[in-house]
């Protein structure tokens, strides 16, 4: 039936069609999220005010806008650097779990000097990034489990990991209730005098800059994108396709693990039941969205960064769930997949 | 003993959502469509089976809201996957984050009421609960009892009749079921529909029949515990029966302990059903080739790819 018209992919499809689906894909998604917010009961004119205005053009906004997107752009490289070799890590959360624990571990114990602690929580919340999503890397490769599943499964252990904690050995003493007790000085980005924003940015900075050195300036972009094309013709040519596949994979889960120590270090400064929610989607959202190219991934970043601020601004006046920004994530991503419909395929009637 | 008798008699209740968004999945990936959006599909179905009874319908017209909704909501996965030829694991994701966005937003107002459920077993024919049979046989309800039936019916509809071998042909080789005369995309949303019902459903059921209140997020990852029951069920509707036993006796596990109050850290024990989740993928993996993938899963036919 739907196959009278006969359907045909398109050998190239060329800029300008690719860019028009994938503009009108976004703008489609947009409205459907614009309208769906009116229905919940948002006023129209308040959406600009809210997502444009409040978020971009005024100084404390932006301010918010530019904090919020630091770990949006560590989890956007995660999923990005992932998707360049076929693995869908779907446990980025997990992962900044792991990291956000680590970093917290490092933050309320205390110990060695007060220089070194900012460092030393980078590394070990990359580390213990890393050492989660190997799990699902090695039953992948070693069993060839799939990592959509094992990756998302181990999220919620991860998640179950931080209640046990934060109800248990971790529970602030001072008042009982279940957030760690707040970071030494030492262990607290400093603030940039700029609203929230803290000095996290420059870690982020120069992690999104290796990133994006590494995977547009260097061999590993080519093996990655030789891998993801095709990986048995890739391991026919002699590329290393194994360690290609562990080294951004594990790199992925370094980067989420970061993103979470950015979140404790930089802006809630002690661990809570919240610090990792909503960053599977907007994960692979950006990474999506940004065709999995690391300066793009920071461009989109800032603009769910935007989404981010504007979901806060609207739960407190309008009584909007932080659901809302999930829905404008799937609405938009399902849109532009769909849209690609009219780039990827021609129709052509059987003659 | 005590404790064995409560966990045998609250298992079913566990297992029944597992059940339902397996089976739904293996209709749905037997025809070739590779479905993970059952987190979405089933958190959509348990707010509206929420929202239906708490706005005064019966549990029973809930549980078929619920159903609708699932419904729903695979129409869309349907329209991107089967008519737009869009990435299943992207559509997939997707819809996850539609529902549960949508569940979010909507179920608001609806959260943490308490509502009356399924009448049981016990309520309805007022079974003598002094013995352990009589215990167990009280709690349960007519769609726990439904379960093994439909596990049949599916069964002998997949394995058995000339539609089901027709589904199966197109989720093992569309090109050859194409030039067989059956159509494919109508087999592969048909497909997708069934998959939201029983997700639906089970979503409700959970809602409606088990908790008695809705609160986001209530689903609680068992979507995916559904997606990786599947694969352990390798696409059999009657070992998804035996898996979701297994499972639903994990997820029920900690409640029971807790009701009796046994001093355990409860946030490591729930880890329980994720890691043996993880476990039994490990394990079905080994399997290999006889792991009854239906061939063309996940992937895009197009005519012209026909040889």
């Amino acid at each position: 039936m739907l196959d009278a018209a006969f359907l045909v992919r398109r050998q190239a499809p060329g800029l300008v069609l690719s860019g028009f689906c994938y503009a009108g894909g976004l703008a489609f998604g947009l409205a459907v999220s614009a309208a769906l917010l009116v229905q919940a009961g948002v006023p129209a004119d308040a959406l600009v005010d809210e997502f444009l205005i409040a978020t971009f053009l005024t100084s404390d906004g932006l301010a918010q806008t530019v904090t919020a997107a630091l770990p949006l752009v560590l989890v956007g490289l995660a999923s990005a650097v992932a998707m360049r070799v076929r693995f869908w890590n779907i446990g980025v959360e997990g992962q900044l779990w792991l990291g956000a624990v680590a970093a917290t571990w490092l933050g309320i114990a205390g110990g060695g000097p007060d220089g070194l602690r900012l460092p030393s929580m980078l590394l070990l919340s990359a580390a213990m990034g890393a050492a989660w999503i190997a799990v699902p890397l090695v039953l992948k490769l070693r069993f060839g489990v799939s990592e959509v599943i094992s990756t998302l499964l181990l999220g919620s252990v991860a998640f179950l990991l931080v209640q046990h904690l934060l109800f248990g050995a971790w529970r602030d003493p001072a008042t009982g209730f279940p957030v760690t007790a707040a970071f030494a000085q030492a262990a607290r980005f400093g603030a940039l005098g700029w609203g929230q924003l803290h000095a996290g940015l420059y870690a982020v900075l120069v992690v999104a800059a290796l990133v994006w050195f590494a995977l547009e300036h260097t061999r590993i972009g080519f093996y990655a994108d030789a891998v993801g094309l095709n990986a048995r013709a890739a391991r026919a040519n002699g590329l290393p396709v194994t360690g290609t596949i562990v080294g951004l994979v594990l790199l992925s889960g370094a980067l989420s693990g970061l993103a979470g120590m950015t979140i404790v270090a930089g802006t809630e400064h002690r661990l809570n039941q919240s610090v990792g929610s909503g960053y599977l989607f907007s994960a692979i959202v950006i990474a999506y969205l940004a065709r999995a190219r690391p300066l793009w991934v920071v461009v989109v970043a800032v603009m769910l960064g935007a989404v981010f601020t504007a979901g806060s601004v609207l739960k407190v006046f309008y009584g909007i769930s932080e659901g809302m920004i999930v829905l404008v994530q799937g609405t938009v991503l399902i849109s532009i997949l769909m849209a690609q419909f009219f780039s990827t395929y021609s129709l052509s009637r059987p003659g | 003993m005590d404790f064995l008798v409560g966990w045998i008699a609250i298992v079913p209740s566990y297992a029944t959502p597992l059940l339902l968004a397996s089976l739904g999945l293996i209709v749905c990936e037997r025809a070739g469509i590779l479905n993970l959006g059952a987190e979405g599909l089933m958190a959509v179905g348990a707010m509206t089976g929420a929202i239906a009874v708490l706005s005064g319908a019966d549990p029973w017209a809930a549980l078929a809201a619920g159903a609708a909704a699932g419904i729903a909501l695979a129409f869309l996965f349907g329209i991107a996957t089967v008519v737009m030829r869009a990435d299943h694991t992207l559509s997939g994701l997707a819809v996850v984050a539609v529902g549960l966005g949508l569940t979010g937003v909507i179920g608001r107002p609806y959260m943490q009421k308490t509502f009356p459920g399924i009448a049981s077993f016990g309520e309805m024919f007022g079974i003598d609960r002094s013995s352990a049979l009589g215990r167990i046989v009280a709690v349960q309800d007519p769609v726990t009892l439904a379960m093994p039936f439909l596990v049949v019916l599916l069964w002998w509809w997949l394995m058995r009749s000339g539609s089901g071998l027709r589904l199966r042909a197109v989720g093992e080789n569309p090109a050859a079921a194409d030039v067989a005369g059956i159509d494919v995309q109508v087999a592969q949303f048909g497909a997708v529909l069934v998959s939201g019902l029983l997700c639906g459903l089970a979503g409700a059921y959970l809602c409606v029949a088990t908790s008695h209140v809705w609160v986001e997020g209530m689903i609680a990852a068992r979507g995916w515990v559904a997606v990786a029951l599947v694969i352990f069920a390798r696409w059999n509707p009657a070992r998804a029966l035996a898996g979701a036993i297994v499972f639903g006796s994990a997820d029920a596990l900690v409640p029971r302990l807790q009701a009796i109050g046994a001093d355990i850290p409860v946030y490591l024990a729930m880890m329980l059903p994720y890691l043996l989740t993880l476990l039994v993928l490990v394990a079905s993996s080994m399997a290999g080739r006889a792991s009854g993938e239906p061939s063309f899963l996940g992937r895009i036919y197009l005519r012209q790819d026909k040889h």
